[in-house]
């Protein structure tokens, strides 16, 4: 009678497998498919090269197969893990097996994807040839294979949570002792380098089928290496080596230009240094919007103010000041005028309580535009030429260096809009600085409180309307200051492009999307939502009709199933699920 | 010189439409505290079910028909994606700290919004909203529209079916004591989330009156009508105190009294000339806001409400 209580206690602690298969047949199941996998992409998988990325050659991958020779590869990877390869139990700490299904569902789904794509671009399943079809049989057999390994991590009844944990939560892992430096520190390093060559891989695939597998399989590769464990040690790596990661992560993004120098190396630039700008405003609005917890819908309207008081000065032909500032003295004044901006209307609003800041900053940022485009002699007096906006603005020339013509060094050669990525990386950093200073200090800690509690916080001597006004101009300041650089790379600024939502960005809505949807009061989620949204509405230009709305709903479902974002701030995580952590 | 009269009737008639449109932000403000952003996009929905309604029924349809089921459609489409927003985006939220159904408002506005641009039959541009015969009518020196007149006897209507419901019926009591106290308003046997979609409801019915007034003023539809219009009617909520009903309707007609106000007589001030064209009277609107925020930050009507924690 015990031993069969016993027995159901043990199978239920034990979760089963979804699919009933002996333990050493799935894994080889698993590893089958996933060698097949990686071996169909060197077989010819369709008749016609009517196909981007020509997949008619045996021999070698090309294009979309790329990405499924890396998803066979990886894993396979973490089958041999399962195999207690020695070495390799290094690699998931928090156990392999949820990993291999996510890895396995990961490279099955871009499999599919391309074969559908295939199918679909081309008129019908007969376009495959039989390397397509064992592409696509290998990845199945592999998913097979792994939903019938045997599974780590705990049960649940909740049928809802249960197909979240099958993928599982980020284990909780012991604190691990810290290596020598002689070991961390190449870590920090080789981690930093794959992650741009994953990033400068993303910005250099050339249509968007292509892209859409990168999306596909990068994110189900993060996602299984957060529930390996791999995530967790490294993020604590990252911790302990912060200054090393955070200079290296730098460089890395420094020499971003240097990896693209092919045919699309201009257009690739452009792309980084957009997505630079953006992330950089972004992340000034995360101490707006994360630290302190004002909700700031008008934001891009002080990247305009910066944009503006840079083109006004800059001597552009159709400014209404006829004066040249050096450009680091437009970069200030820039700031500044957006920072007495940002002051002018935080001074009212702030000291009421409530949601009104939300509703002025969005008036803000609808007036701003309408102001900008009256001032145009007609409706009002000539400032800043109406719709029509100030173009040409000059290249800078900053000590001699033109900032618009190419520039060689040793095998490279940097474009315009490489230099101004490196002008912009520049800035991100100082930035970057001044997020990370601010949110240990005293300040930070005092928007935080306000952010939890105002009336906690006052009792406790903050004076909530100065601290919330200082975030609140800080913040206009540095969209100011990223302002001044997206005049100079645009040669032009427009009234239009400050709007509050519209299909490209930068706008109010996709700022507080990337702030919002990356992670709030952290430093690296602004920047990968940035990232991936501005990547995203980029690459996937097939889409332009309904980007917006699926960008709006995007929003709600973040909101309702992981409202601290993609990165999350272990605090914000902590508030958000309140409830549930309460119950348990 | 310029035609007061005339200039303070249509600064009303414009005020009253914000008026109807701010209920909805109020009501809804009052109970859950929550600026819902999608509410202008309610308003844009009822007038697209309006029209739909007019397209559905043909044109040989008497007019007397036609514009109560004009009304009645805008009415029912403003309210059920109101109830369906609350039940599928804002009610999973309601213990959530306020950021999140902030966010999800503003995603919910721009989804409605690309809803009826990508799918609503050629919504890409304007769309013609039908016109009421008869008028122009001559009071004096004042020249009335009939859709004028439907206007004014729309927002008087709602204000006084609104008073009646919120004071005299059980359901607007339960609204009152739930806005005041929703803890104590559930120990007293209220279902709040009941009285909390009823206020949804409400306030997108008005919306949905709102929106049929604003395509026969001004004879066409957009997609993105609902944005500027829900700030502007926020705006007049916040003017005439959040919370308060009233507050909603006066600070609309204010509201609209400014804006029209402004676009004309600002020209008089020596050296402001060039600022008073159509164009700038969303920037005094908006500057009457931050106006009201410093000097009387409670609105006009409102009651300095002690923060509820």
């Amino acid at each position: 009678m015990t031993d069969t209580l016993q027995l159901q206690s043990e199978a239920a602690a034990r979760p089963k497998p979804a699919i009933p298969l002996p333990t050493s047949v799935a894994r080889a199941a698993t590893a089958a498919g996933a060698v097949i996998t990686a071996a169909s992409a060197f077989l010819s998988w369709t008749y016609s090269s009517q196909f981007p990325g020509d997949l008619t050659v045996s021999g070698y991958p090309g294009g979309l197969q790329w990405i499924t020779f890396a998803g066979g590869l990886l894993t396979l990877l973490y089958t041999l893990v399962g195999y207690r390869v020695p070495v390799l139990r290094l690699l998931a700490p928090g156990g392999p097996e949820g990993t291999t299904v996510l890895l396995a569902v990961g490279s099955a789904v871009t499999t599919w994807f391309t074969l559908i794509a295939i199918s679909v671009e081309l008129g019908g399943l007969a376009n495959l040839t039989g390397g397509g079809w064992v592409a696509g049989v290998g990845s199945l057999v592999a998913v097979v294979g792994a939903l019938a390994l045997p599974r780590d991590g705990e049960q649940t009844q909740d049928a809802k949570l249960r197909v979240l944990l099958y993928a599982g939560k980020r284990p909780e892992l012991p604190p691990t002792q810290p290596e020598s430096p002689w070991v961390e520190v190449p870590v920090v390093l080789v981690t930093l380098a794959v992650a741009l060559g994953i990033f400068s891989y993303g910005i250099d695939t050339a249509y968007a089928e292509l892209f859409g597998g990168f999306l596909i399989l990068t994110g189900f590769t993060a996602w299984a290496l957060n529930r390996s464990g791999d995530f967790t040690r490294l993020a604590a790596l990252m911790q302990r080596n912060r200054t090393t990661a955070a200079v290296g992560a730098f460089v890395a993004a420094g020499l971003f230009p240097f990896t693209q120098q092919g045919g699309n190396a201009e257009a690739n630039a452009n792309l980084g240094v957009s997505i630079l700008i953006f992330a950089a405003t972004a992340l000034g609005l995360n101490i707006v919007v994360g630290l302190a917890g004002l909700l700031d819908l008008g934001y891009v309207a002080f990247l305009g103010v910066g944009a503006y008081t840079a083109a006004l000065v800059s001597g552009a032909a159709g400014a209404a000041f006829h004066v040249q500032f050096p450009f680091w003295a437009a970069a200030l004044l820039g700031a500044a005028v957006s920072g007495v901006f940002g002051v002018l209307l935080g001074a009212p609003t702030l000291r009421v309580r409530g949601d009104y800041l939300a509703i002025v900053t969005l008036g803000f940022g609808e007036i701003f535009r309408i102001v900008v485009q009256n001032l145009d002699g007609t409706s009002g007096p000539n400032v800043t030429n109406g719709a029509i906006g100030i173009s040409n603005v000059p290249d800078l020339n900053i000590f001699g260096f033109d900032f618009g013509s190419p520039h060689s060094l040793g095998w490279f050669t940097i474009g315009r809009f490489a230099n101004y990525f490196e002008l912009m990386l520049l800035f991100t950093a100082i930035i970057v600085l001044v997020f990370a200073r601010s949110t240990n200090s005293r300040i930070g800690r005092a928007w935080i409180a306000i952010r939890e509690d105002e009336t906690a916080a006052t009792a406790m001597g903050i004076n909530g309307f100065r601290f919330k006004l200082l975030a609140f101009a800080l913040g206009a300041t540095l969209a100011g200051l990223a302002g001044t650089v997206f005049v100079h790379v645009n040669y032009s600024v427009v009234p239009d492009t400050f709007q509050f939502a519209g299909p490209t960005p930068p706008n109010s809505a996709f700022l507080l999307a990337a702030v919002v949807i990356g992670g709030m009061g952290t430093v690296t989620g602004p920047l990968v939502g940035a990232s991936l949204f501005f990547l995203l509405q980029a690459k996937l230009s097939f889409l332009h009709d309904y980007q917006l709305l699926l960008f709006g709903l995007t929003l709600i479902l973040f909101m309702r199933f992981r409202p601290e974002g993609i990165i999350p701030n272990r605090r914000r995580q902590l508030e958000f699920h309140e409830a549930e952590t309460a119950e348990a | 010189m310029h035609e007061l009269p005339q200039n303070l009737v249509n600064g009303l008639l414009l005020g009253a439409t914000y008026g109807l449109i701010a209920v909805g932000y109020t009501i809804v403000y009052g109970i859950v505290q929550l600026i819902n952003f999608a509410h202008g996009e309610i308003f844009m929905t009822g007038a697209f079910g309006a029209l739909s309604v007019y397209l559905g029924l043909g044109s040989g349809t008497s007019m007397w028909i036609t514009i109560p089921l004009m009304i009645l459609g805008a009415i029912v489409t403003s309210t059920v994606i109101a109830v369906l927003t609350e039940r599928l985006a804002y009610r999973p939220l309601r213990n959530a700290p306020r950021l999140a159904p902030l966010i999800t408002a503003i995603g919910v506005s721009i989804t409605l919004q690309q809803l009826v641009w990508g799918f609503y039959p050629s919504a890409k541009s304007p769309r013609v909203f039908p016109s009421l015969p008869g008028g122009p009518y001559h009071i004096g020196s004042i020249l009335i529209q009939s859709s004028d007149i439907f206007v004014l006897v729309a927002a008087v209507l709602s204000t006084l079916f609104l008073a009646y419901f919120v004071r005299s019926t059980r359901t607007g009591r339960a609204m009152q004591a739930t806005a005041q106290d929703p803890d104590t308003a559930k120990l007293m046997g209220i279902n709040t989330d009941r009285v909390i979609v009823i206020a949804f409801a409400l306030g997108a019915a008005f919306a949905g009156i709102a929106g049929v007034a604003w395509g026969l003023r001004y004879g066409e539809i957009k997609f993105d009508m609902g944005f500027l219009t829900g700030l502007y009617a926020f705006t007049a909520a916040v003017l005439g105190g959040i919370g308060n009903i009233y507050g909603a309707m006066l600070g609309g007609l204010v509201l609209g009294l400014v804006q029209n106000l402004t676009a004309i007589y600002i020209a008089d001030i020596p050296g402001m000339s060039q600022f008073s064209s159509q164009s700038w009277s969303s920037v005094w609107a908006f500057v009457i806001l931050i106006l009201v925020l410093m000097v009387r930050p409670q609105g006009l009507l409102g009651e300095r409400v002690a923060d509820r924690a």
